[in-house]
């Protein structure tokens, strides 16, 4: 197959006057290049994304056995519920939260790790370490931590004298969803932090040197040149991760098991149980509320790069 | 020269074309052939625990493969991710041939089962304790085989009711209370009562304590959810937390098996309601803390029930799997292999020739000799699986101190009369 | 690699060297201080898991709470060790997570290089389609690849995992080489074409060595992605033998029978080999990074 395409090579003189201008190619050429890639999101994304589309507009009876086409009916019911407001705001509220609070400590803690101390590796290897643990086990231990009787972390406020009488984080409404977001922002960090070192590291010293002779503070030299530099890896971060936060099943199924209801659920944990744990047990509700889900990331996303304006940071 | 890029690109879809064709050598068969009989069937089992349920399957697995030569499939699923998993399987066509769940009247109604007549031997329906056979049974076939039991009773700490100067178990509601009081008051974050009313298992606590004031789910073929009785054992349960706080904080927010078995394992709680599993962790891990076990106190002077609970093994018709699940149930049933793994996993018997056997373990006494009159849920209503799900997700918010007892059961009793 | 010498020198960011005395003195013990505060901030829940593992099972949830064991005991780690079916799980989820990360090394490089550097009808389609498939949740998909790899007959196979931590991973892979490939310099890469380098060559001998902290970037958080996968797993997976780490180690507290600190000296072996990877990897994702933003 290889042999066969002649793909036009001829692309080597490109336009000068932008020095970044990419050069083109042919569709057939993309294809070639593309290839691997796009059969395997085609194959293992794509195709089981049209396979929810269409279990929304399907009926499905209680143990999944499919009844016949539903039309709009999931779409209707699941945007009907009566607790589908309160799991919309819960959910605006943990991606907000958890997205920035992630992003301001990582920026914080990129900063330090891109310094050059004694033990530096030493620190860079511990931080890894709640992002190589795997969220379901970091989950439940968080639930032990947390736990009003047996819970260290209730333990350890009483030591220290900070509280007189233990909390009950998982379980009390006021605590619940502060202490699933500061469980989110803890596992985020590592991550978010690892990729603004990167980002860190490719600003030039020479820019820094310019800076230092200009005689800025080094908080204007952070505000006016770090932060700027930074700005292709912070984009990339708050888009990654708005979309892993709102997808983050885990925290809040584990560290919620023994509330009842849904007032603490978010979408992704609230389609779950809608497929499973209530009433309903309707797989193709839940599809519907997938799809939902879908379309509120695409909005908050778009949201976000326009209020970045992503073209420009792009071009620069 | 010019192709080299073309290489690299070709390279990578062969290192994808590869794993592909890699990954479709260890895939097995799809189990349904066309005609004549199978050659392998798929069972679906639930992990009671981690030591015991693989060890008997595989080791039936390998007896079913060499009795009738037919490939058995095994696949054992968590009980958490069980109800997922087989909706998924569903949903894609790759039915089981065998399923273990805790529900089967769904499955009937949606006309997928083999009844008993079709697959289980007549001496072997005969064997099974008839309160089961009854519960498995839909519009009058037997389809929900049982493949284990559990009874419930009142666990309480030993230690906790001597310091209180508490001498025999309570036999009544009002003595309960009292006995509660008198533990919670030892002080030490002692809990009278650990009352596990979230979303994990809280169907079953409210069960118990309903069937013993003279309520129940159905009378007569009829839903009575907020009958009078369960309306006053709802609100009993939520007095309990609320103005004789005699449980651990927070009962509608406490699961059963990290919340309140473990206060009693840690010898928090006065009492608890328990079943053999929890009696097996006490022998075992929590030696030190020393209880006994009761029947459940009555509310309205009647004598004690024993709430149970079954969980069915259920076969799919498929074209060509009868014999080889007939052979299944065959063997299962054997006693040399059911009443093993019902001992191994620390339950109860479904035959009368296992409760026979099991008759010489004085520690399950308490349970056996309840177990032919045992008392079960509506499993054999598929609107039950409905029921039980929203009892689950929402009780612990009904007995909150905000909570309203009788709305949520009318509102229970409207969702079973509308039957959506 | 000569062209590399020429371009951008490795320099260390040793952040903004105010002329200020005492800072210069200060800061050798301050920062590592600092340091350990933050070691212990990211440990801690982790040394609690030690702690718990290092228990025996019925005192993990004792009540009140202990920070060091009543009665200190490494059985739990002893009987993981040497549980066959841990040993499987490993095997499985290092075969799954070394498999995917070269796929999706190979698979995003030459889609990363392409993208960066041509344009090309559907160029915008194709980098939207890979956003947009991102945005899919694991748990919602599941059904589909499920019923897609039981077509095929993938259903219970290490190929099955592959597959879709492939998949699922390229989208970052892609982005973070992107950045890389789009950085360098045009005339690097043109010095090359007239030194008469294919496209594929240029790519591979001249591109390439100057993007290796992308790649590292990459492999870093795909294999740590595959290694974590669950629920994909959770569902594909049948057999005990083939499940991977994340799904097996779950079996150890089930409703019935809760062991913790098996359960937690399970997943304290199983951090092990993601960090020896990033020891092994770290000095390149930072300390030789030559040229490129995170674009």
């Amino acid at each position: 197959m290889a042999s066969v395409t002649p793909g036009p090579v001829a692309v080597t003189r490109r336009s000068r006057r932008r020095r970044r201008a990419p050069g083109t190619a042919s569709l057939l050429e993309a294809l070639l290049w593309l290839a691997p890639a796009l059969v395997l999101i085609l194959g293992v994304v794509v195709y089981p994304a049209i396979t929810l589309v269409a279990t929304s507009f399907n009926k499905y009876s209680i143990i999944g056995l499919r009844l016949g086409p539903a039309g709009f009916t999931n779409y209707v019911n699941f945007l009907t519920s009566p607790d589908l407001l309160q799991v919309v705001w819960n959910t605006v509220v943990w991606v907000a939260l958890v997205v920035i609070l992630t992003i301001l400590i990582s920026l914080a803690l990129a900063q330090f790790l891109s310094k050059e101390f004694w033990g530096r590796r030493v620190v860079r290897w511990a931080v890894i370490v709640p992002w190589a643990s795997a969220l379901v086990i970091s989950s439940q231990l968080f639930r032990l931590m947390f736990d009003y009787y047996h819970g260290i972390i209730n333990q350890a406020l009483i030591t220290v004298g900070i509280i007189h009488r233990p909390i009950d984080w998982l379980g009390d409404s006021h605590y619940t969803m502060p202490s699933m977001i500061a469980v989110g922002v803890f596992v985020s960090i590592p991550f978010t932090a690892y990729l603004f070192v990167a980002g860190l590291n490719a600003i030039p010293t020479d820019v820094y040197e310019a800076a230092r002779i200009d005689g800025s503070s080094a908080w204007q030299t952070y505000r006016q040149i770090t932060l700027p530099l930074l700005r292709p890896a912070i984009l990339i971060g708050v888009v990654l991760n708005m979309i892993y936060v709102f997808n983050s099943f885990p925290i809040n199924w584990i560290l919620n098991g023994s509330n009842p209801g849904f007032g603490n659920d978010t979408l992704i944990t609230y389609m779950y149980k809608l497929a499973f744990k209530s009433a309903q047990h309707d797989v193709g509700e839940s599809a519907a509320a997938g799809i939902f889900n879908v379309f509120i990331i695409l909005i908050a996303v778009g949201i976000y790069l326009r209020f970045v304006n992503w073209r420009e940071a792009e071009k620069k | 020269m010019k192709k080299k890029y073309l290489r690299w690109g070709a390279v990578a879809a062969a290192a994808t074309v590869t794993s592909l064709m890699l990954a479709s050598c260890g895939a097995s068969a799809p189990s349904s052939s066309g005609k004549g009989s199978v050659k392998s069937i798929k069972v679906v089992i639930a992990e009671y625990s981690k030591d015991q349920t693989p060890k008997f399957w595989n080791a039936f697995k390998a007896k079913y493969e060499k009795q009738t030569g037919i490939k058995l499939n095994l696949q054992i699923i968590d009980w958490n991710d069980l109800d997922q998993q087989s909706s998924t399987m569903i949903q894609s066509g790759d039915v089981p041939d065998i399923l273990n769940e805790n529900a089967y009247a769904s499955y009937a109604a949606d006309g997928l089962l083999y009844n008993s007549d079709q697959v289980l031997p007549a001496a072997t329906k005969a064997d099974i304790i008839p309160a089961f056979v009854k519960s498995g049974t839909y519009k009058g076939k037997f389809y929900g085989m049982p493949d284990l039991s559990s009874a419930r009773a009142l666990f309480y700490n030993t230690d906790l009711f001597s310091k209180a100067g508490i001498t025999a178990a309570p036999t009544t509601w009002d003595d309960f209370v009292a006995d509660a009081k008198k533990v919670t008051a030892l002080g030490g974050g002692d809990v009278g009562y650990a009352q596990p009313l979230g979303p994990e298992e809280a169907q079953a606590e409210f069960a118990i304590w309903l069937f013993n004031n003279g309520g129940d789910f159905k009378a007569d073929g009829k839903w009575t959810l907020n009958s009078a009785a369960n309306v006053k054992t709802l609100e009993f349960m939520k007095s309990l937390s609320v103005t004789d706080k005699v449980t651990q904080n927070n009962p509608g927010h406490t699961n059963r098996t990290d919340g309140a078995f473990s206060l009693f394992e840690q010898g928090k709680a006065g009492m608890v309601v328990g079943f053999s599993p929890l009696q097996g962790a006490l022998d075992t891990q929590y030696k030190s803390v020393k209880y006994a076990i009761a029947p459940m106190p009555s509310g309205d002077g009647a004598a004690a029930q024993t709430y149970g609970v079954t969980d069915y093994l259920m076969s799919f018709k498929k074209t060509g799997n009868e014999a080889a699940v007939k052979a299944f149930y065959k063997l299962y049933y054997s006693p040399s292999e059911i009443n093993t793994w019902i001992k191994a996993e620390g339950f109860l018997p479904v035959t009368q020739s296992g409760l026979k056997e099991f008759a010489s373990n004085t520690s399950l006494k308490v349970y056996l000799d309840t177990l032919p009159n045992i008392h079960l849920t509506p499993t054999d209503d598929p609107e039950w699986d409905k029921i039980a799900l929203t009892i689950k997700q929402n009780i612990g918010l009904a007995v909150a101190p905000n909570g309203d007892p009788k709305k949520f059961l009318d509102d229970l009793q409207a969702q079973a009369e509308a039957g959506k | 690699m000569s062209a590399a010498g020429g371009f951008r020198q490795a320099q260390p960011t040793t952040g903004i060297r105010r002329p200020k005395r005492g800072w210069n003195g200060a800061r050798r013990w301050v920062l590592p201080v600092a340091g350990l505060v933050v070691v212990i901030v990211f440990i801690a829940p982790y040394l609690v898991m030690l702690l718990d593992a290092l228990r025996p099972a019925g005192e993990v949830l004792a009540t009140p709470p202990t920070f060091f064991p009543k009665t200190w005991t490494g059985q739990a780690f002893v009987q993981v060790i040497t549980d066959p079916a841990f040993q499987n799980w490993l095997k499985t989820s290092l075969i799954v997570a070394i498999s995917s990360t070269i796929i999706v090394i190979l698979v995003a490089i030459p889609a990363a290089y392409f993208t960066a550097r041509f344009s090309f009808r559907g160029r915008l389609a194709f980098l939207s389609l890979i956003v947009i498939t991102q945005m899919f949740a694991p748990t919602s998909l599941v059904v589909g690849i499920y019923r897609e790899f039981y077509d095929l007959g993938l259903i219970n196979s290490y190929g099955a995992l592959i597959l879709t931590d492939s998949a699922f991973n390229i989208a970052f892979a892609l982005w973070i080489l992107q950045g890389f490939f789009g950085a360098i310099p045009r005339e690097i890469e043109e010095a090359a074409s007239i030194d008469g380098a294919g496209r594929f060559g240029t790519m591979i001998r001249i591109m390439l060595p100057l993007t290796l902290p992308g790649v590292v970037t990459a492999v870093t958080f795909t294999f740590i992605a595959a290694w974590n996968e669950y629920v994909v797993a959770l569902t594909l997976i049948q057999d005990d033998s083939l499940k991977p780490l994340t799904v097996g180690i779950n079996s150890y507290v089930t409703a019935y029978q809760q062991n913790w600190s098996q359960m937690f000296a399970a997943s304290l072996i199983a951090i092990v080999p993601v960090v020896i990877l990033f020891a092994l990897i770290e000095k390149h994702l930072i300390g030789g990074m030559t040229a490129g933003a995170v674009k």
